[in-house]
């Protein structure tokens, strides 16, 4: 798009932009660092995850607070009415997704002394890997105002699900092994459902970048297990 | 149809009807009056007439050349003094004392001067000027031509100043323009074209003022371009010319009937000119 | 806040700058004849800021502005009381050069008021007023000013044109760059784009905000948005009252005032 007659108005969006990719950066360091915790019992690199966590917090609410000013001052409308909400909302799923990353790296910190079975975080991992990708993408698209990668995350979504429930009988059989493990794989669990909760805001975030981009919302019905899936 | 309709209908064409009788009797008699002055004068429109002097009674030939150069003079120096006194006090009127007391005062008395008979102007100056100088003269005629082009010039330089928007003067103020720049640079600028008509409209109007000169410059057969003595010029000239039985004086007095005519015309139609050109919006 | 000597705003990227008070209103009043149209107004105007003044019709918000530059010393039975300082000097002394605080308190108006000559003459016309240039260097000042309008690349070539042959959104630029030539301290824009379109209203309000690095500004504008974009600084009056003075980003998300808020948000009456 090209340049407002009021360049002013062009720093504030930019201004904003460059808010939301520090954001970017910094959820997705955290999701990574996270699960290196949980997968090699790093009890400093998870305790630095979690110090990591109000930084983001403080991001959302500058940003939040920008898009409020500019709203306020600038009336915005069309395309930059839909930068501005879409950096709200931007804004907040990557908080969520900080959120998430810590309460993975919290419960690394707990199960470290516990970690009876460590090859029940390989499939987790994986899931990991996945959700971090998807973030990547998202965030790539995000600053590339790319409609068709977001939404390319947005179908590849059904892959960290399917996971999930792969992750989820693997839990099962493990607890089932032997109780004294119930415990440990208990937050496991728990940590594939924040991964797989990191992978909803990525898709969140695809879509807010389609309505971005485009104006047009995604149909609210993904196709939630694609053929590969469902054999 | 409907009967309060067709009622509305009928005033509407007597109104018309009325209306444009009127305008047609008005114009009528004013295109008999120029066809038989154009007929009449440009039967006798000569080159003679540009270059002889008038005629002594009885004479064949002559011309109205020393008449034709009396008015010029006397018109040219009537409005030199009147146009700037006018200016000044129009301006005196829309810029400075625009709330004053004294300015509705002086408005009031300009306006009744200006729709006071000439013959009394020529009677104040023949009283004010020809009496106490002992004799008429060319220069108490132009006082006189003055005394008319002043009122006409103070309302015009008043209206067309009046017209130019307060945001200008304030603009200008607020470039820190003292007040006498502001008139001059800004509001005489955008007011020129208004105030030059309004010049050329005031010397169209002396140019055919007869009752003025008769007590003031009088009249004479000669050239002179004398001020302290009588000068001839047309009006005058045509007025004495017409009253005689002389064919060939009747005669001049309709090509000096014309040529005021027409220059007075000409001068009607550079202002309108003048007026188009820029007024102040 | 009229209290204070300066104050310290963000300017983005976390970079906090300090500014001074330029033009300081203290206790005001203002008379139409017997009417009071403005009541004890205290605010200050700080340096490199732009100070809105909103509020509905005849809340007195450009007869204050008016106020500033003595502008109501034109008319007769107008009068103010109390104090305008203009870096510490009082600018409603009569004993004032009057000529020389206009030549410091520049004013743009409503209608765009271009002088009924030349582009050129339009600018140069205010500097002949206070300096004698020779004309490369007078050309040198003409093309500054028009720049300094964002006017130079649509005029330069035809700066011997009327300046009433410009279009409206022009001619109030052109009426800007007059204003910058003869060098103020302090420009008053008194609903400046009122009888523009949006295109050139937005020019004048980018316009705006480039030249408050070099100038203390002040506007009124009976578009409330237009405040809120422009300014930094925002004053809502009523009736002759000054209501709320405040940064604008307060003014527009948390007004400390109901009458405020009521009148921005469009609940006024």
């Amino acid at each position: 798009m090209s340049d407002h007659t009021v360049k002013a108005y062009d720093k504030e969006l930019e201004q904003i932009g460059l808010k939301i990719a520090e954001m970017g950066g910094i959820a997705e360091k955290m999701l990574v660092d996270a699960m290196g915790a949980l997968s090699t019992q790093n009890a400093e690199l998870a305790a630095r995850t979690v110090s990591c966590d109000p930084k983001l917090d403080k991001l959302q609410r500058e940003v939040e607070e920008a898009a409020i000013l500019t709203i306020a001052r600038r009336q915005p409308v069309a395309g930059d009415l839909r930068e501005i909400v879409g950096a709200i909302r931007t804004a907040s799923d990557l908080e969520r997704v900080g959120d998430l990353a810590k309460n993975i790296a919290k419960r690394a910190i707990k199960v470290i002394s516990d970690a009876r079975v460590p090859r029940a975080t390989v499939g987790l991992k994986h899931m990991g890997d996945l959700a971090a990708i998807q973030l990547k993408d998202v965030l790539d698209a995000y600053s590339s105002r790319d409609a068709v990668r977001a939404k390319a995350v947005w179908m590849r979504d059904a892959e960290i699900d399917a996971l999930e429930d792969s992750v989820f009988r693997d839990q099962l059989t493990f607890m089932m092994e032997d109780p004294r493990n119930i415990t440990y794989c208990t937050h496991l669990l728990f940590c594939s459902k924040n991964i797989e909760r990191i992978g909803d805001h990525a898709t969140n975030i695809a879509e807010t970048i389609h309505y971005l981009v485009t104006g047009e919302n995604l149909p609210i019905e993904r196709p939630r297990t694609p053929e590969k899936f469902t054999s | 149809m409907n009967p309060i309709y067709a009622s509305r209908r009928r005033k509407d064409i007597i109104i018309r009807g009325l209306c444009v009788a009127a305008a047609a009797f008005g114009i009528g008699w004013l295109t008999l009056i120029l066809g038989s002055l154009l007929w009449n004068g440009l039967s006798s429109l000569g080159l003679n007439v540009f270059t002889q002097m008038t005629p002594p009674p009885g004479v064949k030939d002559g011309g109205l050349l020393n008449a034709i150069v009396g008015s010029l003079i006397m018109t040219v120096i009537g409005v030199a003094i009147g146009a700037p006194l006018g200016m000044f006090a129009g301006t005196y009127l829309a810029e400075y004392g625009r709330h004053d007391k004294l300015s509705s005062v002086i408005r009031f008395i300009n306006d009744i001067l200006l729709s006071a008979p000439s013959i009394i102007i020529g009677l104040f100056i023949y009283g004010a000027v020809v009496v106490p100088m002992g004799g008429f003269s060319a220069f108490a005629g132009s006082l006189a031509l003055a005394v008319i082009v002043i009122p006409v010039v103070v309302r015009t330089t008043e209206d067309m100043l009046a017209l130019v928007p307060t945001a200008l003067r304030e603009a200008a103020s607020a470039l820190g323009l003292p007040r006498a720049y502001v008139i001059t640079r800004i509001a005489y600028k955008a007011a020129r074209a208004g105030l030059i008509t309004g010049i050329l409209l005031a010397t169209a109007r002396v140019a055919g003022e007869t009752a003025p000169l008769l007590f003031t410059a009088l009249s004479n057969q000669f050239w002179s371009v004398d001020l302290t003595k009588t000068m001839a010029n047309l009006p005058v000239t045509i007025n004495n010319f017409v009253n005689n039985p002389d064919p060939n004086w009747k005669s001049l007095a309709w090509a000096g009937a014309l040529l005021i005519t027409l220059s007075v015309l000409t001068l009607n139609i550079v202002a309108r000119y003048v007026g188009a050109e820029r007024t102040p919006k | 806040m009229s209290g204070t000597d300066s104050v310290t705003l963000s300017e983005g990227a976390g970079s906090m700058v300090n500014h001074p008070v330029k033009l300081a209103v203290k206790n005001l009043d203002f008379f139409y004849g017997q009417t009071r149209a403005l009541k004890g107004i205290n605010l200050s105007l700080y340096k490199n800021i732009v100070t809105a003044f909103i509020g509905p019709s005849g809340c007195g918000k450009s007869t204050l502005l008016r106020v500033l530059n003595r502008m109501y010393d034109l008319y007769p039975a107008q009068r103010a009381t109390g104090e305008v300082l203009l870096d510490g000097q009082n600018v409603l002394d009569p004993k004032l050069d009057l000529n020389l605080l206009r030549a410091r308190v520049g004013m743009v108006f409503q209608k765009p008021t271009p002088f009924p000559m030349t582009i050129y003459d339009n600018i140069a016309f205010g500097i002949k007023l206070y300096e004698k240039l020779p004309k490369s260097e007078m050309d040198g000042r003409v093309e500054q000013a028009l720049k300094g309008a964002a006017l130079w690349n649509e005029v330069k070539d035809k700066l011997n044109a009327s300046g009433l042959s410009l279009s409206g959104g022009q001619q109030q630029r052109l009426c800007i760059a007059r204003t910058v030539a003869i060098k103020p301290e302090v420009i008053l824009f008194d609903e400046p784009c009122s009888a523009l379109d949006p295109i050139s209203t937005a020019k004048v309000e980018e316009l705006i905000d480039e030249l408050k690095s070099q100038y203390t500004i002040a506007i009124v504008t009976h578009n409330m948005q237009q405040a809120a974009r422009v300014s930094q600084f925002t004053a809502f009056m009523y009736l002759g009252d000054l209501v709320e003075f405040d940064e604008t980003n307060k003014i527009f998300t948390k007004p400390s005032k109901k009458q405020t808020q009521e009148y921005i948000t469009g609940r006024f009456g």
